[in-house]
C-alpha cells in the first residue's frame, strides 16, 4: 500500500491573507503558506480560488505556474466552482510530480467535473453527494456507483476517482459518523481511492480540542482504508496520527526517527 | 485475460438487489474483478455471462503436476510475486541434461552421477529430482529410445525435448506411466504435439522464438482445451530468458493474464554451456526468479549444497519457522566425553551455532531441545526454552548417553543458571557468550 | 495475440553514488527499475563486483587464491594485484587484523597499510572496519583521513558509532559511507535517516544490509532487501534509495561447506569448488534482490558474478 496523501487545505480563498494575495496576484503569501504545508508534510496542495467567476483563467493559471516553479513542481488540486479555471489551471499544469487533481465533482450538478478530469486526464474528487447530505451507507454507495460507472465509461482508471464520502460534523450528526467509516470501509473493499474535508468533524468545536477529534478520526478512516485527506498539515498533533497510522498499515517502513520524517 | 470491473458491470443485472451481499452491483463487479469475492454470489447472471467470467476469476497460476508415486511433484500455483507477500508454495526442481547426441559412455557416467548427490537437509531430501532428454535427429530415433530407457530405468521423472511428433509419441509409449514432460509444442507443431502429449496424459511443454510466440501458442493449445502446460522460457541469451521468466510471471500474478500462468523450464545448461561456474550463477538466479524446472549440465555437491540450501531458504513459509530435530549432535567427533552445549531448535541459531563450535576444532556435543522453532530469547519469553524444559530434555534424553556432566547455556539465558544448578545437581552448568562469533575463543579457552 | 507487455516503471530512483576518481571511478544505483528488469527501464549502472584483501593478505589455504597472487610481498602488492583480477570494479581492503578480539593491531599500523594500499591501486578502494565497534570508532576516522581525495567508500558506520565515522567519512573528508545494519530492515532505514540528519550527503550513503550465505536464514535477506526496493522504489521512501553493498565473501567462506575439510568429508569433493559455489550463488541472490555491489574473495567467483552481470544488463 502507498503511503496516506495528505492535501494540504490552507491556500483557499476565504482566508483574507490569501484572497488579497489572488486579488492582487502577490506570490509571497501563497508560497509561504504552500511552503509551510509542505515542510509539515503534506504531498499535495490544494489550490482554491473561490468562486472566480471573472478572472478564474487567468487567476489559476498564475497560481499553478507561481506554486509548482517554486517548489520543483508540487502536485496540486485545482478547486474551483469555475471549471473553465479548471482547465486552464491544466493547460499550465506540469505532471512530472503527480497528475493534477479536479477537486470536485457530485453526481448531481457537478457530474460534468468527471468528464473534465476525463478528458484532461487527470485525478478527480467524487463527492458522495447529489447536493444534500446523503441519508445512509447506501445512498453513499448509490452515488458512488453512479460516478465510478460514468468515468470508467469515460475510459478512466477506477483509481483516478478519489471519493469522498462527505464528512460531516460530529457535534450534531454524531449518527452519521459510522457510516462515513462504513462507507470508506466499503469502497476500499471495491479496490477504490478515497480522500474527503476530514477536519469538518470537529467544526464548531473549542479550537484546543479540533486536533484530538481530527487525529481520531483520521486514525479510525485510514484504518477503514481512508487513502487521503484535504486537512492542515500544519497540525501536528494530525500528522503524527497520519505517520503513525502509515505505520501500522505496513504503508510506510518503520525507522525509530520515522515522526521526523 | 482478466476482466476490470467495468467490463464486469456490464454483465450484471444492475438491479443492486443486494443478494450477492455488497450494496450495488458495481460494488460486487468490483470486487469480484480483484478476485475478493466470487462470481456465483450473484444470483441473476446469464450463463454467458458465467462462461466468460469463469476464466477471469481462476487462479492467476495454475498448479501443474509432473510425475507419479514418490517421484511427482506439484509445479506453480504461485499467488505473490515475493515471498514476503505471503509465501511461494511449488519450489523448482532441478534436472541434469543428457542427449542423444552423446555417446553411451558419457550418458552412463551423467545417470550415475547424478545418483551421487542424495542427502538429507533440515528434514527434506536433497536430490536431482529430473532428468532432461534431448533428441538430437542427426542421431535418429532408436538412440533417443535407447537413452529414455536408461532414464526412466533410473526412477527419476523425466522431461523429454523433443518437437518430432513420432519421435515422442514413440518414447511417451515407453515412459507415459510415469508422468514424463513433454517439452516439444511450438508454434509449427502445436496441434499434433497436443495430440500426443493429451492423448498419453502427460503435461506439455511450449516454448517459441520469443514471447509473443509463446503467447500465442499457449493460447491456441488452451484454445484446444489443453491446459496441462508449462512453458520453456529459455531464449536465445540470459537477458531474454530472465525477462522472459519474469514477465510471464508478473502477468499472470500481477496482471492476471491466465494465459501467462504456468510454470517454467529454464535450461541453464544451454545458456551456459561448458561453463560450471556461469551455470551456478544462473541456477541460483533463476531459482529466486522465476524458474520452476531448472536444467543443468551435471550436479555435484559444489553446486548441489549451496544451490539445495538456497532453495531451501526461499521456499520456507515466512509463517512457518525452520526446526531441526531435538537431539544430540556431535561436533568435531565429540563422544561421550565431550563437553555438553545447548541451544534452541531454530534451523538458524542451530546452523550459526553448530557452524562456530564447527570452526573452533573442539569437540563437543551441542543439545538441540524442543522450543518451537523461535531464537534463544523469543523461546525464552514464552516459555519453550526454560530452567524446566532444559533439565527434562537433560533427564529423558541425554544423561545416559554421555558422562560428561558440564552443560553450557546461551549466553543470552544467563539467568537460568540457578535455576538449572538445582535442577540438576550433578551438572556444572556454565554460561556461553552472548553473541555466537564469541564462541571459537570461548571454545578454545574452555579447551 | 501478441503478449500484453507491462513495464514496471517506478518514478522513483535509486541514488547514484560514485566511488574512486578519474576513468576508474564507479557509480553504484541510479536505476528505477527492479535488478536486471532491463525489460522495464534502461539500468544506467551495472552492478559491480568487488575483491577483498585483508590487512593479514590473502586465504592462502586455497589454491586458486594463492596462485593468484603468488609473487605478491605485502598487502599494497595485493591490492595492485586484486585490481587486475578479470571482473573486478574495485577492491576492497578489510582491516579485520584491528579486532580487540582477534589481532588487535594498532590503529597506526592499520592506517599505514591503508596509505601503502591508496598509494598502490588506481581503482576505486573500498575499506571495511574490524566489526568491533569502538575500535572502528578510533580507526575508521583515521583511515577516512588517509583516503583524503580518493573518493573512497568507508563501510562499517553502525548505530553505535555512526557519528564517529560519519563526521569523518561524510563531513570532514567528503567521503563516501557505508552504512551498515544486519539484515534488520527498520535499522537500515533508521540509520540513513540519523546519518542524513548528521548532515552526511544522501548521495554519499551505501547500505551494507548484510547477507548470510545461502542455507542459512538466506529467507531473510531476500525478504530484507525485496522490502527495501519496495519501499525505494514502489513508495518512493527516500529514506531507503541508497544503493546497496554486499559482503558475501564472509559470509560465504566461513560456513560448514566452505569449510569442511575433504578429508572429513570425501563425497563432498574439494573444499575451494563448495567454497566458490556458496560465494557465486549468494552473490548472484544477492544481486537479484537488489545489491548494487558484491564483495568477494576468489578470482573464479569474480570473474562469474561479472560475466552474469554483463549477460544480464
Amino acid at each position: 500500500m502507498a503511503k496516506f496523501i495528505v492535501i494540504g487545505e490552507r491556500i483557499h480563498c476565504i482566508s483574507p491573507v490569501i484572497r488579497e494575495a489572488m486579488e492582487k496576484r502577490d506570490p509571497a503569501p501563497i508560497l509561504q503558506r504552500a511552503k509551510e504545508q509542505l515542510d509539515a508534510g503534506a504531498t499535495y496542495i490544494d489550490v482554491n480560488i473561490g468562486p472566480a467567476e471573472n478572472d478564474g483563467e487567468d487567476l489559476m493559471k498564475w497560481a499553478v505556474t507561481t506554486i509548482q516553479n517554486e517548489f520543483d513542481n508540487v502536485p496540486l488540486a485545482l478547486d474551483t466552482a469555475n471549471k473553465a479555471a479548471i482547465e486552464a489551471g491544466i493547460s499550465v499544469y506540469n505532471r512530472a510530480k503527480g497528475k493534477p487533481i479536479v477537486n470536485s465533482a457530485d453526481a448531481g450538478d457537478r457530474l460534468s467535473y468527471i468528464d473534465l478530469a476525463a478528458a484532461n486526464d487527470a485525478i478527480v474528487i467524487a463527492l458522495c453527494s447529489a447536493g444534500s447530505v446523503p441519508a445512509d451507507v447506501d445512498e453513499r454507495m448509490a452515488f458512488c456507483q453512479q460516478m465510478l460507472e460514468h468515468g470508467m465509461t469515460l475510459g478512466m482508471e477506477a483509481e483516478d476517482l478519489w471519493f469522498d464520502p462527505l464528512f460531516l460534523v460530529a457535534k450534531g450528526m454524531q449518527e452519521q459518523q459510522k457510516a462515513i467509516m462504513e462507507s470508506i470501509r466499503q469502497f476500499t473493499e471495491m479496490g477504490l481511492n478515497t480522500t474527503g474535508g476530514l477536519s469538518n468533524v470537529s467544526n464548531g468545536m473549542p479550537k484546543n480540542m479540533r486536533p484530538i477529534m481530527d487525529s481520531t478520526m483520521v486514525a479510525m478512516c485510514m484504518a477503514m482504508g481512508l487513502t487521503s485527506a484535504i486537512v492542515n498539515p500544519c497540525d501536528q498533533r494530525l500528522m503524527e496520527a497520519v505517520k503513525s497510522a502509515d505505520i501500522l498499515l505496513d504503508n510506510s517502513l518503520y525507522a525509530d526517527s520515522y515522526l521526523e520524517l | 485475460m482478466a476482466l476490470t470491473g467495468i467490463q464486469i458491470f456490464k454483465m450484471t443485472p444492475k438491479k443492486n438487489c443486494k443478494e450477492c451481499g455488497s450494496p450495488t452491483c458495481m460494488a460486487f463487479s468490483m470486487k469480484v474483478a480483484q478476485g475478493a469475492a466470487d462470481i456465483s454470489a450473484c444470483p441473476h447472471m446469464s450463463e454467458e455471462a458465467l462462461a466468460t467470467l469463469a476464466d477471469a476469476t481462476a487462479p492467476p497460476m495454475k498448479t501443474i503436476k509432473i510425475g507419479a508415486g514418490d517421484a511427482e511433484y506439484t509445479l506453480g500455483g504461485e499467488t505473490v510475486l515475493y515471498r514476503h507477500e505471503k509465501t511461494f508454495v511449488s519450489r523448482p526442481r532441478y534436472a541434469v541434461a543428457i542427449c542423444s547426441c552423446m555417446d553411451d559412455a558419457t550418458i552412463d557416467a551423467k545417470l550415475e552421477g547424478l545418483k551421487k548427490v542424495d542427502y538429507e537437509r533440515i528434514g527434506e531430501r536433497m536430490y536431482v529430482e529430473l532428468i532432461y532428454v534431448n533428441y538430437s535427429a542427426e542421431d535418429g530415433q532408436d538412440k533417443y529410445l535407447d537413452i529414455v530407457k536408461k532414464a526412466a530405468a533410473t526412477g527419476r521423472t523425466l522431461v523429454l525435448e523433443c518437437t518430432d511428433e513420432a519421435v515422442a509419441k514413440a518414447a511417451l509409449d515407453i515412459c507415459k506411466d510415469s508422468k514424463p514432460v513433454l517439452n516439444g509444442a511450438t508454434a509449427a507443431n502445436a496441434e499434433a504435439m497436443n495430440a500426443v502429449a493429451t492423448e498419453a496424459g502427460v503435461v506439455l511443454g511450449v516454448s517459441g522464438a520469443d514471447l509473443n510466440e509463446i503467447y500465442d501458442t499457449i493460447a491456441k493449445l488452451e484454445g484446444l482445451g489443453n491446459k496441462n502446460l508449462v512453458v520453456d522460457v529459455t531464449g536465445a541469451d540470459v537477458k531474454t530468458t530472465f525477462a522472459n521468466a519474469v514477465q510471464l510471471r508478473r502477468a499472470a500474478i500481477k496482471d492476471g493474464d491466465r494465459t501467462c500462468g504456468y510454470p517454467s523450464i529454464v535450461k541453464v545448461a544451454k545458456l551456459a554451456k561448458d561453463d560450471k561456474y556461469l551455470q551456478e550463477a544462473l541456477a541460483a538466479l533463476f531459482t529466486m526468479k522465476y524458474g520452476s524446472i531448472i536444467v543443468l549440465q551435471d550436479m555435484d555437491y559444489d553446486q548441489a549444497l549451496p544451490l539445495y540450501g538456497l532453495r531451501q531458504n526461499v521456499f520456507t513459509d515466512p509463517q512457518k519457522p525452520m526446526t531441526v530435530e531435538p537431539g544430540i549432535y556431535p561436533i568435531n567427533g565429540g563422544d561421550e566425553n565431550s563437553l555438553c552445549l545447548t541451544t534452541v531448535d531454530f534451523a538458524l541459531t542451530y546452523f550459526v551455532v553448530s557452524g562456530e563450535l564447527e570452526r573452533s576444532g573442539v569437540p563437543c556435543n551441542l543439545l538441540i531441545s524442543d522450543a518451537g522453532g523461535m531464537s534463544v530469547l523469543t523461546a525464552w519469553a514464552a516459555g519453550k526454552l526454560s530452567s524446566g524444559t532444559i533439565a527434562k530434555f537433560i533427564e529423558e534424553q541425554v544423561k545416559d548417553k554421555v558422562s560428561c556432566r558440564k552443560l553450557v547455556i546461551p549466553g543470552k539465558v544467563a539467568v537460568l543458571k540457578g535455576d538449572l544448578e538445582a535442577k540438576l545437581p550433578d551438572w556444572e552448568i556454565i554460561v556461553a557468550p552472548n553473541e555466537a562469533t564469541q564462541l571459537v575463543k570461548f571454545m578454545k579457552e574452555m579447551a | 495475440m501478441p503478449f500484453n507487455q507491462k513495464p514496471q516503471k517506478f518514478s522513483a530512483k535509486i541514488n547514484t553514488v560514485t566511488i574512486g576518481t578519474g576513468d576508474k571511478a564507479i557509480s553504484l544505483g541510479g536505476e528505477s527499475v527492479l535488478p536486471f528488469y532491463t525489460f522495464d527501464g534502461d539500468i544506467e549502472n551495472a552492478p559491480k563486483v568487488g575483491v577483498e584483501i585483508t590487512d593479514n593478505g590473502i586465504d592462502d589455504s586455497l589454491p586458486g587464491i594463492k596462485a593468484f597472487y603468488d609473487g605478491c610481498a605485502s598487502v599494497a602488492d595485493m591490492a595492485k594485484k586484486a585490481s587486475q583480477m578479470e571482473g573486478a570494479d574495485f577492491v576492497v581492503l578489510t582491516l579485520v587484523g584491528g579486532d580487540p578480539n582477534g589481532d588487535n593491531k594498532s590503529v597506526e599500523d592499520l592506517v599505514a597499510i591503508v596509505k601503502e594500499v591508496v598509494a598502490a591501486v588506481d581503482c576505486p578502494l573500498v575499506v571495511k572496519g574490524c566489526s568491533n565497534v569502538e575500535k572502528d570508532a578510533a580507526l575508521l576516522p583515521k583511515v577516512a583521513e588517509a583516503c583524503q581525495g580518493t573518493n573512497a567508500l568507508i563501510m562499517s558506520a553502525k548505530e553505535e558509532n555512526y557519528k564517529a565515522v560519519g563526521a569523518s567519512v561524510g563531513l570532514a573528508y567528503d567521503l563516501n559511507m557505508g552504512a551498515e545494519s544486519a539484515v534488520d530492515i527498520n535499522l537500515a532505514k533508521q540509520l540513513n535517516v540519523i546519518s542524513t540528519q548528521l548532515g552526511v550527503k544522501a548521495d554519499r550513503i551505501a547500505m551494507d544490509v548484510g547477507t548470510a550465505a545461502v542455507g542459512y536464514g538466506y529467507e531473510y535477506v531476500v525478504s530484507a532487501m525485496d522490502r527495501i526496493r519496495g519501499a525505494a522504489l514502489s513508495q518512493d521512501d527516500a529514506t531507503l534509495q541508497m544503493p546497496i553493498i554486499t559482503p558475501v565473501a564472509n559470509d560465504s567462506w566461513n560456513v560448514k561447506e566452505a569449510v569442511a575439510s575433504e578429508e572429513d568429508f570425501p563425497e563432498w569433493g574439494p573444499r575451494e569448488e563448495r567454497g566458490i559455489g556458496m560465494e557465486i550463488m549468494t552473490a548472484a541472490s544477492d544481486l537479484v534482490s537488489g545489491s548494487n555491489a558484491v564483495i568477494l574473495r576468489h578470482p573464479q567467483s569474480v570473474a562469474t558474478i561479472a560475466k552474469m552481470v554483463k549477460e544480464l544488463v
